[in-house]
């Protein structure tokens, strides 16, 4: 039988219509929620174009991409540079992560930037060559939606992983666990869930035959040896037989624990709510009826309710790389300072360098005192050039206090902030604006503008800034 | 040198932000706040933030501190703790590098290296003398890693995997420290020390005082103060979904953190430092090569002696160890600048009539090749240095000196003290309390006399 194609489960009747959010109640609030949690936020001007269409039309041009708010457009925003230099990421340090961050911040295909630093966590590779982080990087891109088993064996087959896991030079002598390991226990099934040790030792064995053309102590690329390989009879995961690498793969895809424990996943990657048991049964349907293609997967969970709940009270704390590339989308800067890379890695995430083959710890892990200042400190980094720097003569000083905080959100992009923040910010205005000014006369324009410094600072830097 | 290379990319990217740390300087040169003078030791409002701080001091006064050094790089032990008894045999595996007149270590067969005796009071070897360092050679654990990286997590964890895990001192702060002070355990960088990472109780993150604070373009002086009162304001919510408390609660306790030190913040105008060790430091002296290590570890003890509550502490040595090639060279300078550091630190806490309460761990990943390559250097190995520091540690050397005629099948040293044992040991005989709590393996590992 021909399993169908991800199309034609879209086209489906959905077996759970209720579980969607309505489409009657699609509001900005909505637009906006759903722009951060599968990309990096937006620009009031974009999240209105999207509140204006529809939940569907809003999650099919974040899956398959075409006209947006900005038409076909690829990539919109300045271009990236260094301190004034073009980047050179195969070269220069730092520089590939401001390459990756630039798309972050201009792509006009979000969702895919925001699944591929999805995959580049859950096949976390550490401490390779730059060269080979970034063709994994394309090659994670290139997989981000579509099949997971093309991904898999894309990731098996990759030099920067087959050097960080030792499954290059992994031969028939001596086969090396580590590769074996982790596919199980980090990539397909979930630690101890449904595998055995000796499940492990025989994949090893199954995965035994690459080698690698070396230079300078790395594998710049694989190939296969069969005289490597072990083709004696193994069993695995229950399949028994003259197994290699591929049918190791698909022992693990095929495994009754993989698909609960990839979509289980997926959906804490972009809802802060827990999974319920029929959710989970019907994300592991559309999972398992489309042949393992993750964009049905997504679809279903970008356009489940509980991914809208709580819409003035966001729950998710934004990941280190996702608050930057958003503090730089909705203010609309482009990258320009190689500074983000130590700032980004004070935040507690720089890409390219997760910590290790677990990558890194999401949610409220993200959060320390160090990292609350690093945060703080990011808001300062963008606050302190334009357009968000309040430039001399630039303030009026007839706004009122509700004016300033409608001019510092205008400019700041208009950041998500409870109605007690609101009510803080207020309090701050009227209080600046009065400090030290006698009845009837006029603000001096220097108060004026600290107030609105102030202002425009806090609604980046504040907590509310880190949720989404 | 395919194995080394993960230690440089880690310490690359380390070295980056060291480099560019988020400081006042940094920023100054950015332009950003041009009236930051106003700090330095003005009264303020610290609402309750000492207070937390200081009654945590206060519940325990004379609670024990330990001070975790981290020496980057794999230090070798051979040249470092020189075998003087088998020298012969010593000079044979390193017939390029050996260290000519290491400075005996009476009655322990073993010398030093000479850059050891730089220092106050005869640096380290000056310590050792006065039965106030205990040397561990041959530490490591079974099947050494090679991997600076892998190597290096098994240390931090105290748990042989690669899994993710919080530090093993995370684990004992989130056991026996308190909820709301997060100076207790206290990482001397701008960066979180992964010892630390995961903990669920407040720790924190912070070099010196200065790098405590934040600055906001176009909002100074009195101002800034006032910004920040209504950013405490925003901050003060207490939402009990998991994201937003952990959002809200960092926020506070940064702000706790700086608000606490915004005191003692060197006043770059006046040159007054309200930390001001009273013993010279290594690059104190104008012209004198700096050294970040010293400098935090004279913040460090200065932080010791305010009603901090702090409990663990974790610093970074400075320096390079992974001494593939000029080994000797590295070792003259860097060498030189641990024990300098160590030993003005030392000075220090004894000055401050502090030093009975701390004592310091100092370890590195992994030991080196005992056969030199041929490049100046010695290659990855196992069996390698760590020692305890202070006036209450035990003296001595604590643990057997490998073998140098049998090597394991990889033909490095012959490990004979697991790492585990010494953190058990530390514990409960400095810290008085459980290791199997806090260790999974430590019921295997057997145990040392660290304390005297």
């Amino acid at each position: 039988m021909r399993c169908p194609t991800w199309l034609h489960v879209k086209r489906r009747p959905h077996a759970a219509e209720e579980s969607l959010v309505k489409q009657s109640s699609w509001t900005t609030a909505h637009a906006e929620r759903l722009l951060w949690r599968a990309g990096f936020g937006a620009r009031p001007n974009e999240i209105e174009h999207w509140a204006q269409r529809s939940r569907g039309h809003t999650i099919d041009w974040l899956i398959r991409g075409g006209s947006g708010p900005h038409g076909t457009q690829r990539m919109v925003g300045p271009a990236p540079n260094a301190d004034g230099k073009a980047l050179d990421p195969n070269n220069e340090w730092g520089h590939d992560m401001l390459w990756w961050l630039d798309r972050m911040v201009r792509s006009q295909r979000p969702l895919v930037e925001k699944l591929t630093l999805f995959w580049h966590d859950h096949f976390a590779t550490v401490d390779q060559d730059t060269p080979l982080m970034l063709a994994q990087n394309r090659m994670l891109r290139g997989h981000a939606l579509g099949s997971f088993r093309a991904l898999l064996q894309a990731v098996t087959l990759d030099p920067a992983m087959q050097g960080f896991l030792s499954l290059v030079d992994s031969d028939k002598r001596h086969p090396n666990e580590n590769f074996a390991r982790e596919l199980m226990e980090l990539f397909t099934l979930g630690a101890g869930n449904g595998y055995s040790e000796r499940d492990v030792r025989e994949a090893a064995r199954a995965l035994t035959g690459f080698t690698g053309n070396w230079r300078e102590g790395r594998p710049l690329s694989i190939r296969y040896e069969p005289d490597h390989h072990d083709d004696g009879v193994k069993r695995v995961l229950g399949r028994r037989g003259r197994l290699d690498w591929r049918d190791t793969l698909d022992a693990c895809i095929a495994h009754g624990a993989h698909a609960p424990f990839l979509v289980a996943k997926l959906w804490d990657f972009f809802v802060s709510e827990p999974l319920d048991r029929d959710t989970r049964r019907r994300l592991v349907a559309t999972y398992r009826d489309s042949r393992h293609r993750i964009a049905p997967v997504v679809r279903e969970i970008l356009g489940h309710r509980a991914l809208y709940a709580d819409l003035h009270d966001p729950r998710m704390v934004k990941a280190p790389i996702v608050h930057i590339a958003g503090l730089l989308r909705l203010v609309g800067r482009g990258v320009d300072d190689r500074a983000w890379t130590w700032i980004s890695g004070q935040m507690g995430q720089q890409p390219f360098r997760p910590p290790s083959v677990a990558g890194w710890d999401w949610g409220p892990a993200w959060m320390s005192t160090a990292t609350a200042r690093s945060r703080f400190l990011a808001a300062t980094w963008i606050a302190n050039d334009a357009p968000v720097k309040v430039q001399k003569g630039s303030v009026d000083v007839a706004w009122s206090p509700e004016e300033h905080v409608e001019q510092a959100r205008a400019v700041t992009g208009r950041p998500w902030t409870s109605g007690a923040t609101d009510d803080e910010l207020l309090k701050l205005a009227r209080r600046f604006l009065a400090h030290d000014v006698k009845p009837g006369d006029t603000v001096r324009a220097w108060q004026a503008e600290v107030t609105q410094s102030a202002l425009r600072h806090l609604l980046l830097s504040g907590p509310d800034a880190n949720l989404c | 040198m395919r194995a080394c290379d993960d230690f440089h990319a880690t310490d690359r990217a380390r070295r980056r932000m060291l480099e560019a740390p988020l400081s006042r300087r940094r920023l100054l040169q950015a332009g950003l706040g041009a009236t930051l003078s106003v700090y330095g030791a003005r009264a303020l409002g610290l609402g309750d933030s000492l207070e937390i701080a200081q009654a945590s001091a206060a519940a325990a006064p004379n609670a024990p501190v330990l001070v975790n050094v981290f020496i980057p790089g794999g230090l070798d032990l051979l040249d470092t703790l020189v075998p003087v008894d088998a020298y012969g045999r010593y000079a044979d595996l390193r017939p390029a590098l050996k260290v000519a007149e290491p400075l005996t270590l009476a009655g322990t067969g073993l010398g030093a290296h000479r850059s050891l005796a730089k220092g106050l009071g005869g640096g380290l070897t000056g310590l050792f003398e006065r039965g106030r360092l205990g040397f561990i050679p041959g530490i490591d654990y079974a099947n050494p890693d090679l991997s600076h990286f892998n190597s290096r997590h098994f240390w931090e964890t105290g748990i042989i995997s690669m899994r993710a895990a919080p530090g093993w001192m995370a684990r004992w702060i989130d056991r026996h420290g308190n909820p709301d002070n997060p100076f207790q355990a206290l990482s001397m960088d701008s960066g979180l020390s992964p010892l630390l990472r995961g903990a669920r109780v407040p720790v924190a993150a912070v070099s010196s005082p200065d790098d405590a604070q934040v600055w906001v373009p176009g909002v100074w002086g009195d101002w800034h103060e006032r910004m920040m009162e209504h950013y405490g304001a925003i901050a003060a919510r207490r939402p009990g979904a998991p994201g937003p408390a952990a959002v809200f609660g960092a926020a506070r306790q940064s702000r706790q953190v700086a608000t606490t030190l915004r005191p003692y913040v060197k006043d770059d105008d006046t040159g007054v430092d309200p930390l001001a060790a009273p013993v010279p430091y290594p690059g104190d002296t104008e012209g004198e090569g700096q050294n970040g290590f010293a400098e935090n570890l004279r913040y460090l003890a200065a932080m010791l002696n305010l009603p901090l509550g702090i409990r663990v502490a974790a610093v970074q040595a400075e320096g390079d160890f992974d001494t593939h090639d000029d080994q000797r060279v590295t070792l003259d300078r860097d060498l030189a600048k641990v024990s300098e550091a160590l030993s003005a630190f030392q000075a220090d806490l004894e000055a401050r009539g502090i030093a009975d309460r701390v004592l310091t761990l100092v370890w590195t990943e992994f030991g080196r090749r005992a056969q030199e390559n041929s490049s100046g250097g010695t290659d990855h190995g196992a069996g390698g240095l760590a020692w305890v520091m202070g006036t209450r540690a035990r003296g001595g050397v604590l643990s057997p000196y490998p073998d140098l005629v049998t090597f394991d099948e990889h033909d490095n040293l012959k490990v004979t003290v697991d790492f585990r044992s010494v953190y058990a040991s530390l514990l409960e005989q400095w810290l008085g309390t459980g290791a199997d709590e806090i260790l999974p393996d430590a019921g295997r590992v057997g145990r040392l006399a660290l304390v005297a």
